[in-house]
């Protein structure tokens, strides 16, 4: 039990050499090496029932946990990249980390949440006049493809397009070796609508608006991240989400899955 | 007094075009993933994907979730309201997950989580 810094040897311990590639060894800054305390309270606030407090030693041991936590899993991913001599630590890389030290529940939601990342950067470099971030909210997905006619015929063949992409993602993690992109490719290519692909970088994500089954895909992930809203009102997909999956307010009893990975 | 409404939308549009409002800053978990890499085999700095933070920033959001919610439930057990650095504790070692957690959360608590039983703030009442 070393004292407060217990964080830093552990960070160290976790790569062998001390933090430092090169970089001049300055004392490190305290607001680095934690996350901003309001944004974690903030989703301490989420799964808490309204009445309840948190003190203030428990708001900066979650902080001190959560900067523990992403060495934790960045140092397997490290090590990883280490043996497959690969200089760049990738987001498949941390997935694949977080599987191994037994985080295999948040792959799933994260590989989503990846995904529909990836969907939005391409968007916002591929597609120009796109329109305000709300745009892209559950039903107005149609909105900023009206520049492109092709795109929405796109849509309906490609719906099973983002599950093919998580399969991928699972194979990437799994085995290191992708599935070959044609292999996705294939779902979304017929020959009436290949115009819009050029706009995405991710080939059978072009599909991306086959609405319905994103939506429940979404509403999966959202009950996941925030299970416990206690009616806090939350954006349409959360608490669609949790309506279906949790009982409101109740959720911190709520046996979580890990349970069985013990 | 709940003031989620700016983030709460991640997952039905909360991530915007280009920087979207992740719960956590990029930037922050960036620099605490560099502090955890090693160097490269030829001793150069390793790098980090762009997309790397990005997935951390759900997975702290994720685990953040988690870890709360378990410390609650230690809350409960004492029949309190507030949570407390004890209740941390104990949510970690009863949680094999959370293994890696234990020296910080033992750190200074001085003998750890049963210090919390029995233990009532003075704002709060039993809960029933």
């Amino acid at each position: 039990m070393d004292s407060a810094s217990g964080f830093l040897p552990a960070a160290g311990a976790a790569n062998g050499s001390a933090a430092g590639g090169g970089a001049q060894q300055q004392p490190i800054r305290e607001q680095d090496r934690l996350m901003p305390i309001a944004n974690v309270i903030r989703i301490m606030r989420r799964v808490l029932p309204p009445h309840a407090k948190i003190s203030d030693d428990a708001k900066e041991t979650i902080q001190e946990c959560v900067s523990e936590y992403i060495s934790f899993i960045t140092g397997e991913a490290n090590e990883r990249c280490q043996r497959e001599q690969r200089k760049t630590i990738t987001a498949e890389d941390v997935l694949w980390a977080m599987s191994r030290l037994g985080f295999d529940d948040y792959v799933e939601p994260l590989s989503v949440y990846l995904h529909r990342y990836r969907e939005f950067e391409g968007e916002a470099r591929g597609v120009v006049g796109l329109g305000a971030p709300g745009a892209a909210r559950g039903g107005s997905g149609d909105h900023h493809h009206h520049h492109h006619p092709s795109m929405l015929k796109s849509r309906a063949p490609g719906a099973m397009a983002p599950h093919h992409h998580d399969m991928q993602l699972h194979a990437s993690m799994y085995g290191g070796a992708a599935v070959p992109p044609h292999h996705g490719h294939g779902f979304v290519s017929m020959p009436h609508h290949g115009g819009g692909h050029q706009y995405l970088p991710y080939p059978y994500e072009a599909a991306y608006g086959g609405e319905h089954a994103m939506a429940s895909y979404y509403g999966s992930a959202a009950a996941y991240g925030a299970p416990g809203n206690g009616g806090s009102g939350d954006g349409s997909g959360s608490s669609g989400g949790s309506a279906s999956r949790t009982p409101q307010g109740g959720s911190f009893e709520h046996r979580h899955p890990f349970a069985s990975y013990k | 007094m709940r003031q989620a409404r700016p983030y709460s939308g991640i997952f039905c549009g909360g991530v915007s075009a280009r920087t979207g409002p992740h719960a956590l800053p990029l930037a922050r978990i960036k620099k605490i993933m560099k502090r955890s890499a090693g160097e490269t085999a030829d001793g150069g700095a390793r790098m980090i994907s762009g997309e790397a933070p990005v997935v951390f920033s759900k997975a702290c959001e994720l685990f953040i979730a988690e870890l709360t919610r378990r410390a609650w439930a230690a809350t409960l057990e004492g029949k309190r309201r507030t949570v407390h650095k004890e209740d941390v504790a104990t949510a970690v070692q009863n949680t094999d997950l959370f293994d890696f957690l234990v020296d910080v959360v033992m750190a200074d608590a001085g003998g750890g989580g049963h210090a919390a039983a029995g233990q009532y703030d003075e704002d709060d009442g039993a809960l029933e």
